[in-house]
């Protein structure tokens, strides 16, 4: 709580904040509906499918990665 | 020597004003993991108190004051700093007795103002800046965190609802254990940051520091490292339990959301240069998971209960720091008067401690089952 409010960073926290929270929850959603799903096909013996939803698993993953350590550099940067 | 006395008091009581900011704000981290059984309750508090400590270390550029621009810089005595805490910890207790969640450092800020108030009058308060600093973000931090947690949830929803519940629960609880973590390092990173500045700002007035930016001793930092740790894992089992399962009875998505949604939205206001509250904007982010699932499952009045406090925490923690700023001028500008609140206050904390301990966690692992 140490920066004086200024609104254009304001404006920008409105819309920038609630993206970052879904770009987060997306990619954890893509991690858990690749995975789910990729064990449900590989069960019914449908390799193919198997392969692309372990794919968007591991985008989502990449993602979600991806914002973790952005979320570090931030901590670490700060000032 | 009376200076000295002071001082001592000062860094005891900024340590201890740490330890209660780390057990109140436990919750922030770890109560949806708790709830959704993602973490038991002893690995949740150790794990975040571990987090915290190393959190400390990552960023040492310490704020100069938490009230900067806010309270007159010219006119911030150790007494007033002292007076300031006292009002911090009072109000932090208070909550965590009734087991509201609250911010810490609104409760400072609060503190230092009353204190600054009852020592040099109004002119000693900078309106605009407790507009600018604390008032609007404390409007912002809830109603957005509120949104992006509400807007999760219900995408989550969408993507996952059809899917067996078995392993999307198991999926949700794994990534409520990263939020978790990346949620009290973001605590330690922040809120140590605020006594190491504490302690630094009362070491220049005292003397002990010379220079126009000080860095903290390296025993300022490790000293409110541990006491931030050590009150994280005490943990706030009250406030907990109030975040986790009193608002409603949250499911691992909601977990997720809530508190991936909620560590989205404050990192991006930290990197805007416009920190929000951890915990207006948790809370936030808990209502808007919950109200977006089923608005009648949230517990408005409980939600109430807690804007009330959010409302009080400065007129109040201000009452307490010029009440304590006059009690202590009672006893003149020595160190007689510190000495005897902080007395005071250590024998009212240990008799609160000790009623808690008496009557056993408030939330096990078998209980939370």
């Amino acid at each position: 709580m140490t920066a004086a409010t200024d609104t254009g960073a304001l404006l920008e926290l409105v819309w920038a904040a609630p993206l970052a929270a879904l770009i987060v929850t997306i990619s954890w959603g893509l991690v858990v509906w690749g995975s789910t799903r990729a064990a449900d096909s590989r069960r019914e013996g449908r390799t193919g499918q198997a392969t692309l939803h372990v794919a968007v698993a591991a985008l989502g993953a990449a993602l979600f990665a991806a914002a973790v350590v952005y979320g570090l550099l931030i901590m670490t940067a700060k000032d | 020597m009376d200076s000295d006395i002071i001082l001592v008091i000062v860094v005891a009581t900024a340590l201890a004003f740490d330890f209660t900011n780390g057990f109140h704000d436990t919750a922030n981290a770890v109560a949806t993991s708790i709830s959704t059984r993602a973490l038991a309750p002893k690995t949740a508090v150790t794990l975040s108190a571990i987090l915290n400590f190393v959190g400390a270390f990552i960023s040492i550029k310490v704020a100069a004051t938490v009230a900067s621009g806010i309270v007159n810089a010219d006119l911030i005595t150790t007494t007033v700093i002292f007076a300031g805490l006292i009002g911090a910890i009072v109000w932090n207790l208070v909550t965590w007795y009734f087991g509201l969640p609250s911010s810490s450092s609104h409760a400072l800020i609060g503190g230092v103002v009353g204190a600054a108030f009852a020592a040099s009058g109004a002119d000693a308060i900078l309106g605009q800046g407790l507009l600018e600093k604390v008032m609007i973000p404390a409007l912002v931090a809830p109603v957005v965190a509120f949104l992006a947690a509400g807007a999760g949830i219900l995408i989550t929803y969408r993507m996952v609802g059809r899917l067996r519940p078995g392993p999307v629960n198991r999926g949700y609880r794994f990534g409520q254990i990263a939020s978790a973590s990346l949620l009290s390092l973001s605590h330690g990173t922040n809120d140590a940051q605020k006594t190491m500045g504490i302690i630094t700002l009362a070491l220049v007035t005292h003397g002990t520091l010379e220079g126009p930016d000080p860095e903290p001793p390296f025993w300022v930092i490790v000293s409110a490292a541990t006491a931030i740790a050590l009150g994280t894992y005490s943990g706030g089992w009250r406030i907990i339990r109030t975040m986790g399962s009193r608002i409603y009875k949250m499911d691992p998505a909601q977990g997720f959301a809530a508190q991936g949604g909620g560590a989205a939205v404050l990192l991006t206001a930290s990197h805007l240069g416009f920190p929000l509250s951890t915990t207006h904007s948790i809370t936030g982010a808990v209502l808007g998971a919950g109200a977006a699932k089923r608005l009648s499952a949230v517990r408005w009045g409980l939600a109430g209960n807690i804007a009330v406090a959010w409302v009080l925490t400065i007129p109040a923690a201000a009452f307490v720091g010029a009440l304590t700023y006059g009690v202590s001028r009672i006893f003149g500008q020595g160190a007689l008067g510190p000495m005897l609140i902080a007395v005071s206050l250590l024998m009212l904390i240990a008799a609160m401690f000790g009623k808690r301990v008496r009557s056993g966690p408030a939330i096990t692992a078998a209980a939370d089952a």
